[in-house]
């Protein structure tokens, strides 16, 4: 007998001891869903996610001083080297609120929302966000 | 003698009024001569090459890095290696855990910063630390200067950089004095004591020794005149002289004079002002020239390539040393200067003549830049043209198709073709998917025998790597476990029967639909086209912005039309940019020579598709990379997330693989440009490029996962039914669903049996082992 059909043999086995315990985690169940949350990455482990905070940064307080353009530039390097930070969205949402250009606001204050999503203080902001440029937009 | 009086009064007359004749001619001509003076100085006096420059370089603490690759590019923007700690910008000492380097000033249209010394450390392959040396303080990220990648030159291939007579040393005026009019300052454009030590020294020997040429002369020659030595040109140069000096004051005529003045060659290129040479040959700014560098600059005048420090070092100094002793002469140096700078080595920086670098890029932009301003402008109005390239990637992706077509060859000696146009062709695109920037653009295998760009230009079918698209229409409809046939079966297309086939025969007459995908069934596929509906696909191609014609026909399912790579390469950014498409961007900015900013081009977006359905797509097209047709990336070493889709057309003429981190996609193409069969799938031929690619860019790799976003939820499923699993299913997997598009019932097959159908499958088991 080889070793799969040893396999097998103890396959049946196993599965009648295995009768009656719990099913495995399905859909809705609470403690599967915690299980299988996405890992979250964190800038600690990022490199490109650490360094593109202070282009976050450079870009929100051109985005505060009324340089559009140089904000966009800024927040342009700031997606390419940490894409999934949602504020780098939200400030150029900003910026392109400052442009008074309300379509591509409202992209990228859409993609701050998909972003966001998990953190709280964010979300009302990008909320908010969302109602300037539906003002904009009037 | 009467008679005598009156002849000399007649010749009196005459001459009085050919005198007067030829006066007024003179006044005439000069007068006209005034006003070509007027006019070619007061117009736009010099054509300044528009130059194009890469996009700058980001570096930071934790980055991936390949010292070569960082070492070429900072000889691309100038820097050269010194033995000790570097003092000055454009200095680098490089070592093995530790780079030193005297940062450049970064003048950018978004960017103003100085130059400092700055130390990068390394660790492995990564960079460990960055800080200043001045005060230790360390630095976040460091942006590099973008590099200059060409020039747009009008006929006369000339580069210049202007400066003003303030920015020149005093020493670098007098040397020029010296070398070649040292009463510049006392005569009015012609200096008649020169012109007649000049003839007498002709004259002494026989020969053209010496030129009387005052420097407002040589301006004059330069700007009006032709070089022909005739009578008729000597005397208008004299006019034009005199009217210069007229009409403009001293400095104003030398500061016009150190721009104009031939200095040398650079490949096919001239290198006009003193500004521009000061930078060929020391690279530094005129203001920085020491004294024996002024010297030699001076002494360059007389022949430029003769006496170039890179032709014959003991040439030019031998003139060199005529210069400063000239100087001394006329005192304007001691003697104390004189021997210190004598003693001086020549020491010029040296250059490289470029080849023409991403040429199908640079015909990309062009045809942008060519919307917006005319070529005569480009060539004559300095602008600076700032771009997405990065030249490290277009680098490593030049490298990977090149190394990857003889690969090819080499393996199957039948691709190999004599006649270089009838090569073996491919492309690449590689762009940042959620801003659309082209981070390199390869049109083609040697731009020197095609300049046809197959990245934009070329209409390939897409084969296998359009399937996306169908599974993308299908999602309103289907799940990723929803069960395809993938039997054969026969269409009607315009009358015609249509029997399509799997690339190698299968035994899976039911597939479910993320496994069509992985596997890349074309019968599977078909089916799910034809029950998705043909029209929706093509409205949905459609809406992906592919400007070629797309038919309804059941052939689309399998890519059986024309697409252009660089649009296939757009339509993969939705998948990896939450469903939103960007502009692909090759233009970021243009500068005027006074730095206004004329032109702004941001990154634009549109959303296409909900970022759930994106994300679908993203998880099924990792599993074609996890358990598909392109996991032999995983072989290749790509080990870190990675969604893509391999592509092979009928009869092998295409070979296709697109795929894409959250942080980067490439799409390769390989084929023949007449349509002949590569005889290898997209799998064996454009794969190990995109592999090869990937893994020499390890500064683009964060090796994060794709994160999901709302809308979708991660289900434990059956792998034989595709319902939900219960305790009886075998290696029960995860898939991501569309929230509300899950599948509706737990396993029945495995649920019903129970320990039953365990005892089945494990009995099966037996059998098939014996």
């Amino acid at each position: 007998m080889t070793n799969k059909a040893t396999y097998n043999i103890c396959l049946i086995f196993l599965a009648a001891m295995l009768m009656g315990c719990p099913k495995p985690p399905l859909k809705g169940d609470p403690s599967e869903a915690d299980a299988i949350t996405q890992p979250e990455e964190t800038p600690q482990e990022n490199p490109r996610a650490i360094a593109s905070l202070q282009l976050t940064d450079q870009g929100r307080r051109l985005v505060e001083e009324r340089q559009p353009d140089r904000a966009i530039r800024v927040l342009e390097q700031a997606v390419s080297l940490h894409p999934t930070n949602g504020q780098n969205y939200y400030y150029l949402a900003e910026a392109w609120l400052l442009k008074g250009f309300a379509d591509q606001a409202k992209e990228f204050n859409h993609l701050a929302e998909i972003h966001l999503k998990d953190d709280n203080q964010w979300i009302i902001r990008v909320a908010e966000q969302a109602d300037r440029i539906a003002e904009l937009e009037k | 003698m009467d008679y005598l009086f009156c002849m000399l009064k007649k010749i009196l007359k005459y001459s009085l009024f050919i005198i007067i004749l030829v006066g007024v001619v003179l006044a005439i001509y000069g007068w006209h001569l005034f006003g070509q003076v007027e006019q070619r100085f007061s117009a736009r006096r010099w054509s300044i090459p528009s130059t194009v420059y890469s996009d700058t370089n980001l570096l930071y603490p934790g980055q991936h890095i390949r010292l070569s690759l960082l070492s070429e590019k900072l000889s691309n923007l100038g820097y050269h290696q010194v033995n000790r700690l570097p003092s000055q910008k454009g200095e680098i000492r490089m070592g093995t855990q530790a780079l030193d380097i005297f940062l450049n000033d970064l003048k950018t249209p978004w960017t103003d910063r100085a130059g400092f010394l700055a130390q990068i450390s390394f660790s492995q392959d990564r960079i460990g630390m960055i800080r200043r040396i001045d005060n230790g303080e360390p630095i976040p990220i460091l942006e590099l200067e973008p590099e200059e990648i060409m020039q747009f030159f009008g006929q006369e291939r000339e580069r210049r950089q202007l400066i003003s007579i303030e920015q020149v040393p005093e020493h670098q005026i007098q040397a020029i004095l010296a070398a070649e009019d040292h009463r510049f300052f006392q005569h009015h454009g012609v200096d008649w004591r020169g012109i007649l030590r000049a003839m007498l020294t002709n004259l002494r020997h026989g020969t053209i020794r010496q030129g009387g040429s005052t420097i407002t002369q040589q301006l004059a020659k330069n700007y009006f005149l032709t070089p022909e030595r005739t009578f008729t040109r000597k005397l208008k140069e004299l006019i034009l002289a005199l009217i210069i000096e007229f009409r403009y004051n001293k400095r104003e005529i030398l500061e016009i004079y150190l721009n104009e003045i031939y200095l040398g060659q650079k490949g096919s290129v001239a290198i006009s002002g003193i500004g521009e040479a000061s930078y060929f040959y020391f690279g530094k700014p005129v203001k920085k020239l020491t004294l024996s560098e002024a010297a030699v600059m001076a002494g360059l005048i007389k022949a430029p390539n003769h006496y170039s420090p890179y032709r014959d070092v003991a040439r030019c100094r031998s003139r060199r040393d005529a210069v400063l002793n000239a100087m001394h002469r006329w005192e304007w140096i001691s003697q104390t200067q004189l021997e210190d700078a004598l003693i001086q080595p020549i020491k010029a920086v040296g250059f490289i003549v470029a080849e023409k670098k991403a040429p199908y890029f640079i015909d990309y932009l062009s045809q942008q830049l060519n919307t917006l301003y005319r070529p005569e402008d480009l060539a004559s109005l300095g602008l600076s043209i700032y771009t997405t390239l990065d030249t490290q990637v277009q680098m490593a992706a030049e490298e990977a198709l090149a190394k990857g077509l003889t690969r090819l060859e080499k393996s199957k000696p039948a691709l190999q073709r004599t006649v270089p146009e009838e090569k073996l062709q491919g492309a690449i695109i590689v762009m940042q998917p959620k801003t659309g920037h082209i981070l390199a653009l390869v049109g083609g295998r040697d731009y020197s025998v095609s300049q046809f760009n197959r990245v934009t230009q070329a209409r390939r079918q897409p084969g296998s790597a359009f399937k996306p698209m169908v599974y993308l229409t299908s999602l309103e409809q289907f799940t990723p476990t929803t069960l395809l046939s993938n039997d054969p079966k026969s269409y009607t297309v315009n009358g015609k029967q249509w029997e399509p086939q799997n690339f190698e025969t299968v035994t899976e007459y039911t597939v479910s639909l993320q496994d069509a995908l992985k596997k890349s069934y074309n019968l599977a596929t078909v089916d799910l086209a034809m029950k998705t509906g043909l029209d929706r696909i093509v409205d949905l191609a459609a809406k992906f912005n592919f400007s070629t014609p797309i038919k309804p026909y059941p052939s689309l399912a399998l890519g059986a039309f024309e697409v252009i790579p660089l649009e296939l390469a757009r339509a993969y950014c939705v998948f990896a940019a939450e469903g939103v498409q960007p502009y692909p961007l090759s233009l970021k900015g243009v500068v005027d020579e006074n730095d206004r900013i004329l032109e702004h081009q941001h990154l634009k977006i549109e959303r296409l598709i909900p970022p759930a359905e994106a994300f679908i797509m993203t998880s099924m097209l990792q599993g074609v990379v996890k358990e598909g047709t392109a996991r032999s990336l995983q072989r290749r070493g790509v080990t870190w997330p990675v969604a893509g889709k391999t592509g092979t057309t009928n009869d092998f003429r295409d070979a296709w693989f697109a795929g894409y981190t959250p942080d980067i996609l490439a799409l390769v193409w390989v084929g023949f440009d007449n349509g002949d069969s590569i005889k290898a799938t997209g799998a064996a031929a454009a794969l190990p490029i995109w592999a090869d690619l990937m893994k020499a860019i390890p500064q683009y790799r964060s090796e994060i996962e794709f994160k999901a976003p709302q809308g979708v939820e991660r289900i434990l499923v059956c792998p034989v039914t595709g319902r939900l699993a219960v305790g009886g299913c075998p290696d029960p997997v995860e898939i991501y669903f569309l929230t509300g598009r899950t599948p509706d019932g737990k396993c029945t097959l495995h649920a019903k049996g129970g320990i039953a159908g365990k005892i089945i499958e494990g009995v099966k088991g037996l059998i098939n082992d014996e």
